[in-house]
C-alpha cells in the first residue's frame, strides 16, 4: 500500500499483511508529531507528484534491498501531537535487508518528496525548514 | 496557450494557490513565473533574489519533473503545461 491520506493507518494490519512465505523480518518506521511546544501540525503535499515519487522510492528500495513488501502511508492535513505522520512497513528475509531498506526509504522521502509541514503554536505558525535543494534536479532521491 | 502554475507551502500562502494563466508562445519558464510574481511584491521577494534569479532554495517542476533553476530562462512552457514552484520539502 502506497498512499497519501488524511486518515490514520492501522499499523497492525499492515504488519499482518506483510507476513508471508520467506519473511524473516519486518521493520516498521512510525514518524509521529513531536511535542516541540506546538499545538498541532499541518501537512501539505503536491499529491499527484508525491504519490508517484513514493511509488518510485518503494520500487527502488524493494529492488536494491531485496524486500518482499513495502508499505508507505504519508498523512496530510491537520495532526495533533502524538499522531502518526508517516508509516513505513517493509518485510524481508533477514533483518539487515529490512533495516537498510526502511532507512533508505525514509531518507529518500525526506530528501525529495514534495510534502511540507507547518507547526501550529499558540502564538502562530511556522513552516518546518527543509533541506535546501539548490534547484538541482539531480538533488532528487536516488 | 493556457498554463497552470501551482505554488505550495509558504509560496501558496503568498500567491493564493493555483493560478491558470494565458501566455504567448515562446514564453520561458522563468518569464512566466516572473510575470506572475511581479504582481505580488512579497511573493516576488520570496522567490527571486535581488538580481532577479531564482533564490537558491527554490524548487521548480514542469509536469511533475524537476527542472534546473539555471535553465529556467531557456525552457519554454507549452499549452496545457503544469508548472510548480515550491520551497524545500520537509516531509517524513
Amino acid at each position: 500500500m502506497i498512499a497519501i491520506q488524511t486518515e490514520d493507518v492501522d499499523i497492525g494490519q499492515l504488519i499482518n499483511a506483510a507476513k508471508g512465505r520467506g519473511v524473516g523480518a519486518i521493520v516498521v518506521f512510525d514518524g509521529i508529531v513531536r511535542d516541540d511546544d506546538i499545538c498541532e501540525m499541518e501537512l501539505e503535499a503536491y499529491e499527484e507528484v508525491a504519490l508517484k515519487e513514493l511509488e518510485k522510492i518503494a520500487a527502488e528500495a524493494q529492488a536494491a534491498h531485496h524486500l518482499f513488501s513495502v508499505d508507505i502511508v504519508h498523512r496530510i492535513g491537520r495532526l495533533a501531537v502524538g499522531e502518526n505522520i508517516l508509516v513505513i512497513v517493509v518485510s524481508a528475509g533477514h533483518r539487515k535487508e529490512a533495516y537498510e531498506g526502511s532507512r533508505a526509504i525514509i531518507e529518500a522521502i525526506k530528501a525529495g518528496v514534495p510534502i511540507w509541514k507547518k507547526e501550529l503554536t499558540k502564538d502562530g505558525s511556522r513552516w518546518v525548514p527543509g533541506d535546501h535543494a539548490h534547484g538541482n534536479p539531480h538533488g532528487q532521491h536516488s | 496557450m493556457t498554463i497552470k502554475v501551482r505554488f505550495f507551502a509558504r509560496f501558496r500562502e503568498l500567491f493564493g494557490g493555483d493560478i491558470v494563466t494565458a501566455v504567448s508562445p515562446g514564453t520561458s519558464f522563468m518569464g512566466l513565473v516572473k510575470e506572475i510574481a511581479e504582481k505580488n511584491p512579497e511573493g516576488y521577494e520570496a522567490i527571486f533574489d535581488q538580481n532577479g534569479a531564482f533564490r537558491e532554495f527554490v524548487i521548480l517542476m514542469k509536469n511533475g519533473k524537476r527542472i534546473d533553476c539555471a535553465r529556467a530562462t531557456e525552457i519554454p512552457v507549452a499549452d496545457g503545461d503544469e508548472i510548480a514552484v515550491f520551497p524545500p520539502v520537509a516531509g517524513g
